[in-house]
């Protein structure tokens, strides 16, 4: 599954790299995101709690490792997770470009396998979920953006 | 005999059961004490299992146990070969048999890597979550033809190549048939994975009881006794100390006849280590990961035929994929080599398959059993050769069929029972005249122009098939006048719904002359019966029921002799009919059946030397080979090319299995086979990505064919009596589902000649003829 | 986990008091806490129809239910059909006439949605048939002898309906 899109922060470039690698700021803005912590440089470990049309929600440990990291333009991500509902691996590039100085066009890619349970039921309706989560958490983290600016 | 019950449409003696939610399935069984079973099953492909921690599991409330693969010791083993391969020259095979757990290895997603019991299945799940495996995912192998790659992953790395199995068959000189042919039509040939989806999904439950020394076993297969005998043997028990019951069946199918299934290993082995009895029930979900599949080949076939459309010879190279495993040996693929041939005189024929290994659920008969995959291949090569020759697709068939004085036809090839392919008898040609007469073949032509006309679009498609029923090696039944009169019968079968409670006791009540609904059958309990091998290849009643008449027979040998004594009269002089034995011409001279049967097992006196107490007698059958079935299928389909919807308006099936024992029996088979035919042609597929995982795991996403898809048919029976049993029985259980996608395909190109389709491969979605459709505009 | 929860029914007009824990299907219930195993569970996710029974009359499909849904209805299942030990009801009768049924799995889910089916419409068509029985799968029959079924039954239950 390959996961495609870009979002415009209200904000200055620094600002919103800064909060892209504080794991405080993103459990708070990933939806279902219940711990996120920083395990080692550029590593974190996190629980999701996630569910997916019929699929009941589950919670999935979930491994991210940054790397290539251009600050503040660009980082390379791995991620792995793991639930009783099966296992996800995927890579992700995430860019961002100043438009202005106060404004931020964040693009990202992902590509994303799924295995297990997941994959047999959960496949139809992943596209359009993980669609959804992406935007819930960028909006998520563009309030948190302004509220920081309001300050 | 007085009453005729064989050929008569009996209402079911099961019915009243079922009817009433009184009919006992596996996952009905309720135990004082009972534990429930949940697996954990693999989430990957292909992978290595560098460690199972099952600590968190066991400590939750309400676990009573987990087990991984090293906790069987020298249980775990790999399962038996349900079949060996097939005694032809110069076959490979190698062998590769599923184990109760994966120990170092998961080769396809859903095995089983442990399993937990626990108070409820609730909590079983729950600890499931508890379990963590270490994986090291590898590459996966998918598609067959990836199997046999140089750089393919390998799955069972002892042979060093994923190649399962090579066989080679033929006879004549294809290359010289060639040669001389006015026309050679090759083409490649894909039919896809299905699954079979029993409404019930599998079960097993057991229990030990110490006192008695005896284990008892609730199962959803369609052969107890086999799996009987398999515990034993590997319990280190006693036949006698194991009792199989096979009680109502939700379905069969195919995938139930597959043993042993690793769940049918543990679940015993569960209820004698732990003392308590346990119960694993399939989900639906798990049924797409563990109970097996079919149908994946991929065919290049070659057809050389005359100008006026005669077959010279017909070559067929195939890949069939064989999934994660073998153990149900070369059954399938052996079924399609075979089946191909069809009703057609073919003088040479070179076929050669290759099963390959894939990280896929393991492929064991599906209803078909890989037959449906030889008829499309030939059909649609007949139909590719009449339209090439300008033929009608009709008459290129008329002109191929083994003529009657054929009979009994040997192909020189072996077929899945072993012996060389013969056909015992047929009569082909009247049956495709009786489809085209039914379906208005001839006056189709002018009501397809008129419905063109007003922008519709509508084809014809007609085909033949043969399917070897009926097949050895054997068979048994006992039946005994019960004291109270009725007559009880046992056999050793499993039943899925097939009816066999009543067409049994039909066969059985034509020859004692009592009612129907007094003969009270037991199939799928080995306390019942224990011998005999299972419900399969279409041969329950063909075998199962050829015994059942056996028995009869002599049963009534048994009361006329008795009588005799009895009533002092000569055997000749008794009459048996309507429950009673009577002395010709003096009716006052009579008993009924349930006296002569208590008198046959006095307390008292001395019974008669070399006479045997009671009215009983055990009887086996076993065919020195099958019987041919045979038929033709036709529907009228309308197609839209704007969306790619194909509604069926008609369905013709003219079917002969011999002489029937129940007509309605016969007809629901047939019915329900062309809707699981249906749904194989247009709706059902299993979709796997290319790391293995199966994406459709539910009724969701895999569509089986609603009462809104599934057209009415209709339907007219010739019967040709099989010459190989007494009573003309030729098997039909999967006689539905093998032609209709030939039949589709044909169809569907009639309505849109226009587009000049060719339809190669099955199943085809709405979603694939519009991409087709797309295809061909484009041309 | 949470705790059990009260929770009272009434099925086939037998009335009973359990304690379950929330989670509990109802179908689960059915069969293993009051052991009316005549319902059926195919898939688990509500689109077999094998688990269909009658909650305040209506046709609803048990394992999409929790038991505490149920706490004060009247649930009826294939059990309580027919009136008493040896009469069929016209609708079971007319099934094993017409042989619409052959392993018998799905059949007590069809019978349950059949019950309200030809209740709000007593003489239904061919289409109107295969319409109202869309939302049940079965793999045995082909569905043509449960069309003829419930066609005879139709014709049976008839002068019932009618004043």
């Amino acid at each position: 599954m390959t996961i495609d899109g870009e979002y415009t922060f209200r904000a200055p470039r620094e600002t919103v790299w800064e909060l892209l690698q504080d794991p405080d700021v993103l459990v708070k803005a990933l939806p279902g995101a219940k711990k996120l912590e920083r395990i080692g440089e550029d590593r974190f470990d996190g629980i999701m709690r996630v569910g997916v049309g019929p699929v009941t929600a589950a919670e999935w440990s979930v491994n991210v490792q940054l790397k290539d990291l251009v600050p503040p333009e660009s980082y390379a991500m791995q991620m792995e997770g793991k639930s009783p509902l099966g296992f996800t691996r995927g890579t992700g590039t995430v860019t961002l470009v100043a438009e202005d100085e106060a404004t931020t066009r964040m693009h990202y890619h992902g590509d994303v396998q799924l295995g297990g349970k997941i994959a047999g039921v959960g496949q139809r309706l992943l596209d359009q979920v993980a669609k959804l989560l992406a935007r819930q958490g960028l909006e998520a983290l563009n309030r948190e953006v302004e509220a920081r600016l309001a300050r | 005999m007085n009453r005729s019950y064989v050929g008569q449409s009996v209402p079911r003696n099961e019915d009243r059961r079922l009817l009433t939610g009184q009919a006992l399935f596996v996952d009905d069984v309720q135990l004082e004490g009972m534990l429930h079973v949940a697996f954990l099953r693999s989430d990957h492909a292909h992978a290595l299992i560098r460690g199972v921690d099952v600590s968190a599991a066991l400590a939750r409330p309400g676990v009573a146990a987990v087990y991984t693969a090293e906790d069987l010791g020298d249980y775990w083993r790999p399962g038996p070969l349900l079949v060996p391969p097939p005694p032809v020259e110069g076959l490979t095979f190698n062998e590769a048999t599923q184990v109760p757990l994966a120990k170092e290895k998961v080769f396809h997603v859903g095995e089983p890597i442990a399993l937990v019991v626990a108070e409820s299945r609730y909590v079983a799940e729950d600890a499931l979550a508890d379990i963590l495996v270490d994986f090291e995912p590898l590459g996966a192998v998918v598609d067959p033809e990836a199997a046999l790659a140089p750089d393919a992953p390998i799955l069972h790395t002892q042979f060093g190549t994923n190649l399962a199995a090579h066989v080679v068959q033929g006879h004549g000189d294809y290359e010289q048939a060639k040669a001389e042919a006015d026309l050679v039509i090759s083409r490649r040939f894909l039919y896809d994975r299905g699954a079979a989806c029993a409404l019930e999904n599998r079960a097993v439950a057991a229990r030990w009881d110490p006192k008695a020394e005896e284990l008892t076993v609730w199962d959803t297969t369609q052969a107890p006794i086999p799996i009987r005998n398999g515990l034993a043997r590997m319990l280190g028990l006693l036949e006698s100390q194991v009792h199989v019951v096979a009680p109502f069946v939700g379905g069969g199918f195919g995938p139930k006849i597959m043993m042993f299934y690793p769940e049918e290993v543990l679940i015993p082995w569960v209820a004698m280590k732990l003392g308590q009895p346990v119960k694993w029930t399939e989900d639906r979900q798990e049924n797409f990961y563990a109970t097996t599949q079919e149908r994946g080949q991929v065919h290049d076939a070659e057809i050389a035929v005359t100008q006026d459309g005669r077959i010279l010879g017909v070559r067929d190279f195939f890949l069939h994929d064989t999934g994660a495993y073998d153990s149900y040996g070369l059954t399938v693929p052996i079924n399609s080599q075979c089946t191909l041939l069809g009703p057609y005189s073919v003088p040479s024929y070179h076929s050669e398959f290759k099963a390959v290994f894939t990280n896929k659920i393991t492929v064991t008969p599906v209803r078909g059993a890989g037959r449906q995959h030889g008829v499309f291949v030939m059909e649609r090569l007949l139909d590719l050769a009449a339209r090439a020759l300008g033929m009608d697709p009709a008459e290129i068939r008329r002109r191929n069929y083994l003529g009657n004085e054929a009979f009994p036809y040997n192909h020189q090839i072996i077929f899945q029972d072993f012996s060389p392919l013969f056909y015992d008898s047929g009569d082909y040609l009247p049956a495709l005249e009786t489809a085209l007469e039914t379906i208005g073949y001839d006056s189709f032509r002018e009501e397809q122009r008129r419905m063109r006309e007003a922008g519709r679009h509508i084809g014809v498609g007609v085909v033949s098939y043969i399917e070897g029923t009926g097949i050895g090696p054997y068979e048994g039944a006992r039946v005994t006048i019960d004291p109270s009169g009725r007559v009880r019968v046992a056999t050793g079968l499993g039943t899925q719904g097939q009816g066999h409670y009543t067409a049994f006791a039909q066969v059985v009540a034509e020859v004692l002359d009592v009612d129907v609904e007094q003969v009270h059958v037991t199939t799928g309990d080995t306390r019942e019966f224990g011998w005999g091998t299972g419900t399969f290849a279409s041969r329950g009643a063909v075998v199962a029921g050829s015994a059942c008449h056996a028995a009869a027979q002599a049963v009534r040998e048994k009361i006329l002799a008795m009588a005799g004594r009895v009533l002092e009269a000569v055997e000749e002089q008794i009459e048996l009919s309507d429950g009673h034995v009577r002395v010709r011409g003096a009716p006052e001279r009579s008993l009924s059946l349930g006296e002569l049967a208590r008198m046959a097992n006095p307390l008292r006196g001395a019974v008669k030397p070399g006479t045997e107490p009671g009215l009983e007698a055990t009887a086996y059958f076993g065919p020195d080979r099958g019987s041919t079935a045979s038929g033709v299928h036709a529907m009228i389909v309308e197609v839209d090319p704007e969306t790619a919807m194909v509604e069926i308006k008609r369905y013709v099936v003219v079917h002969d299995c011999g002489r029937l024992i129940n007509p309605m029996i016969v007809e629901g088979q047939v019915q329900g086979g062309v809707a699981q035919g249906i749904g194989n042609a247009f709706y059902e597929k299993l979709i796997f990505d290319d790391s293995g995982q199966l994406l459709n795991a539910s009724f969701m996403d895999y569509l089986l064919p609603t009462a809104l898809d599934v057209p009415r048919v209709e339907m007219a029976h010739r019967e040709t009596p099989a010459p190989m049993n007494p009573l003309g029985l030729k098997g039909v259980g999967e006689a539905g589902c093998i032609p209709t996608g030939a039949a589709f395909a044909q169809a569907v190109e009639d309505a849109l000649p226009e587009y000049g389709l060719e339809i190669l491969e099955i199943p085809l979605s709405p979603n694939r003829l519009f991409s087709l459709l797309e295809d061909a505009h484009d041309h | 986990m949470t705790s059990p929860v009260e929770l009272s029914v009434r099925v086939n007009g037998a009335s009973h008091q359990r304690s379950v824990e929330p989670r509990l299907l109802l179908s689960d219930f059915l069969r293993h806490e009051l052991n009316l195993t005549g319902t059926h569970v195919g898939c688990e996710h509500g689109v077999c129809g094998a688990c269909t029974i009658l909650m305040d009359g209506e046709a609803v499909r048990s394992c999409l239910i929790f038991a505490v849904q149920a706490d004060g209805h009247e649930l009826t299942t294939v059990e309580g059909l027919a009136a008493g030990d040896d009469a069929l009801h016209p609708l079971q009768t007319a099934f094993r006439e017409a042989h619409g049924l052959q392993c018998g799995f799905c059949t007590p889910g069809f019978l349950m949605t059949l019950i309200p089916f030809l209740r709000d419409n007593p003489t239904p068509s061919d289409r109107e048939i295969r319409e109202g029985i869309s939302g049940n799968l079965c793999r045995c029959t082909g569905y043509q002898n449960i069309v003829q079924a419930v066609r005879l039954a139709a014709e049976r239950m008839a002068p019932e309906a009618t004043p």
